[in-house]
């Protein structure tokens, strides 16, 4: 295989945007290509969920590469659930290993204020199992809140402890001009003042309104390219070191231990080896947080704590900005926002920063190594991706 | 007729799987008839226990209720489902009875499945 650099990146702010999602994708993708000192590719992915349902629109791939005047480049709408960003990233990184291209502009983008919230999680929900989880009214915040039970149950997480990766996130968000909450929150305002429950409200018991990402618009891009390519342009060299991806059971109830997360341990573990590289090596982390649960099970799963106590490590301070692997420097999708097909790519925007000593008041000391995790459906679909400065 | 929701049984190794899917998830195998892929039907058991649940409030927009309780349940016989519950304080553990009723119904179809009560 050859090696893969990542060497351009952009994004737009995550919020409610009012334009269009090809101008969504368009200005992230313009970002990138002059910040890679490129003006055409050989191949374009965009990640994209949901626009056929969402925006009325397919094929947006094509539209992209009309809208940026990149003919003949490939292209291809990738759509993987919530982990189409980083599945597109797989591609691109495809794409160059194995010498068909030696440039790709890896896109997501994802407009989904374009209907009202209660109809994007019904959109979101479409890849639960249609038949065993879909027709009893199954939604992401319901599979995560049946979830979060039992992880309290068998590990001794409180609400506190979700809480806790809340205010961590967003306090991140603060330092990221670019995330869409911009709210500090204490303890006290969502847990055990005498507003808190006014504020945060139960969406899936035992999760709160602080527990769950918002709904965001936004799009992201990473330039890929080959080592002769990426040795000519004047930008620090990050490589993309290691890729994994594995699947679990469609239906959460047909998972053996459903506090594992199988998926996210497995496709980790193939990230690392390609990378060749240990847990404990990595300096800074993007984890998928569309649930504040997530963000603890998951890092576990990845292997930064034992399993079971994520939450012990959380609360001694060793997942914030300054500890021993600070975790979703951005913001996370609790803060930073989730706009779903854009999120992987998100994350990978985020690390290239970080990597490039890029990120200003979050940025963490002496950044190396970093790490995405991009969990779609309810964990049976996950990219793991290592970058690595060198 | 009384309704019944369906567990897929392995012509190979008897294994019963629900949901369907094309190959059997415990041998693998896909036993045909002609060009026919077969599986016998059973219905899956009405008693289980529940293993977790939460209640939802923020609900897709064709539910008319401000919450709904969803569990994951575990039959007799070792098969997991999802379920709707009826159960006004749910334990985990608790021991559960589901009748197959509309569980979710739009302007044009109706679809039936597992709401669970109290055994
Ligand atoms: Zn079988």
């Amino acid at each position: 295989m050859r090696e893969v650099y990542a060497v351009g990146i952009g994004i737009t702010s995550f919020t409610r945007l009012e334009y269009p999602l090809v101008e969504i994708a368009g200005y992230a993708s313009i970002l990138a290509l002059k910040d890679a000192g490129l003006d055409q590719v050989d191949q374009v992915y965009l990640a994209n969920m949901a626009a056929a349902r969402l925006n009325h629109q397919t094929a947006v791939a094509s539209a992209l590469v009309d809208h940026l005047n990149l003919q003949p480049a490939g292209a291809a709408t990738i759509e993987n659930g919530p982990a189409s960003g980083a599945a597109a990233i797989k591609e691109g990184f495809q794409a160059i290993a194995s010498g068909m291209a030696d440039t790709v502009m890896v896109t997501g983008a994802e407009r989904m204020s374009e209907v009202n919230q209660l109809e994007a999680t019904d959109v979101v929900a479409s890849l639960s199992h249609p038949l065993s989880e879909a027709i009893y009214g199954v939604t992401l915040p319901s599979l995560a809140g049946m979830f979060t039970r039992l992880y309290m149950e068998k590990y001794g997480v409180t609400r506190r402890h979700l809480a806790l990766v809340a205010i961590k996130n967003h306090a991140n968000a603060l330092m990221n001009p670019f995330a869409h909450v911009q709210t500090a929150i204490s303890l006290e305002g969502i847990l055990d003042g005498p507003d808190a429950p006014t504020n945060n409200p139960i969406i899936a018991d035992p999760l709160h309104f602080f527990d769950v990402c918002p709904v965001s618009d936004g799009g992201a891009c990473v330039i890929l390219a080959s080592a002769e390519v990426a040795k000519k342009l004047k930008k620090p060299l990050i490589r993309l070191a290691g890729v994994g991806q594995a699947t679990d059971t469609h239906a959460v109830h047909e998972r053996e231990n459903p506090t594992d997360l199988l998926a996210v341990r497995l496709a980790a573990r193939k990230a690392y080896e390609m990378a060749g590289i240990k847990p404990a090596d990595v300096d800074v982390a993007e984890l998928h947080d569309a649930f504040t649960i997530l963000e603890i099970a998951e890092s576990e799963e990845v292997g930064f704590f034992k399993k079971g106590e994520g939450h012990l490590a959380l609360e001694q301070g060793e997942t914030k900005i300054g500890g021993k692997i600070p975790i979703n420097t951005s913001g996370g999708l609790k803060a930073k926002g989730h706009p779903v097909g854009a999120t992987g790519v998100g994350q990978a925007h985020e690390i290239v920063t970080q990597l490039r000593g890029a990120g200003f008041k979050r940025q963490v000391k002496n950044a190396k190594v970093g790490l995405t995790l991009n969990f779609g459906g309810f964990g049976n679909n996950v990219v793991c991706l290592v970058f690595a400065k060198e | 007729m009384q309704k019944e929701i369906l567990g897929y049984k392995c012509r190979k190794c008897g294994h019963v799987q629900y949901p369907y899917r094309t190959r059997c998830r415990k041998c693998g195998e896909t036993v045909f008839e002609g060009n026919d892929i077969v599986f016998d039907t059973v219905p899956l058991p009405r008693d289980g226990k529940l293993l977790t649940y939460t209640d939802l409030y923020a609900l897709p927009p064709e539910f008319e209720v401000v919450k709904l309780t969803l569990g994951i349940i575990e039959l007799e016989g070792g098969q997991r489902v999802t379920g709707q519950l009826r159960v006004d304080k749910p334990q985990l553990g608790m021991k559960l009875h589901a009748e197959v009723e509309v569980v979710r119904k739009d302007a044009y179809s109706k679809n039936w499945g597992f709401v669970f009560y109290p055994a």
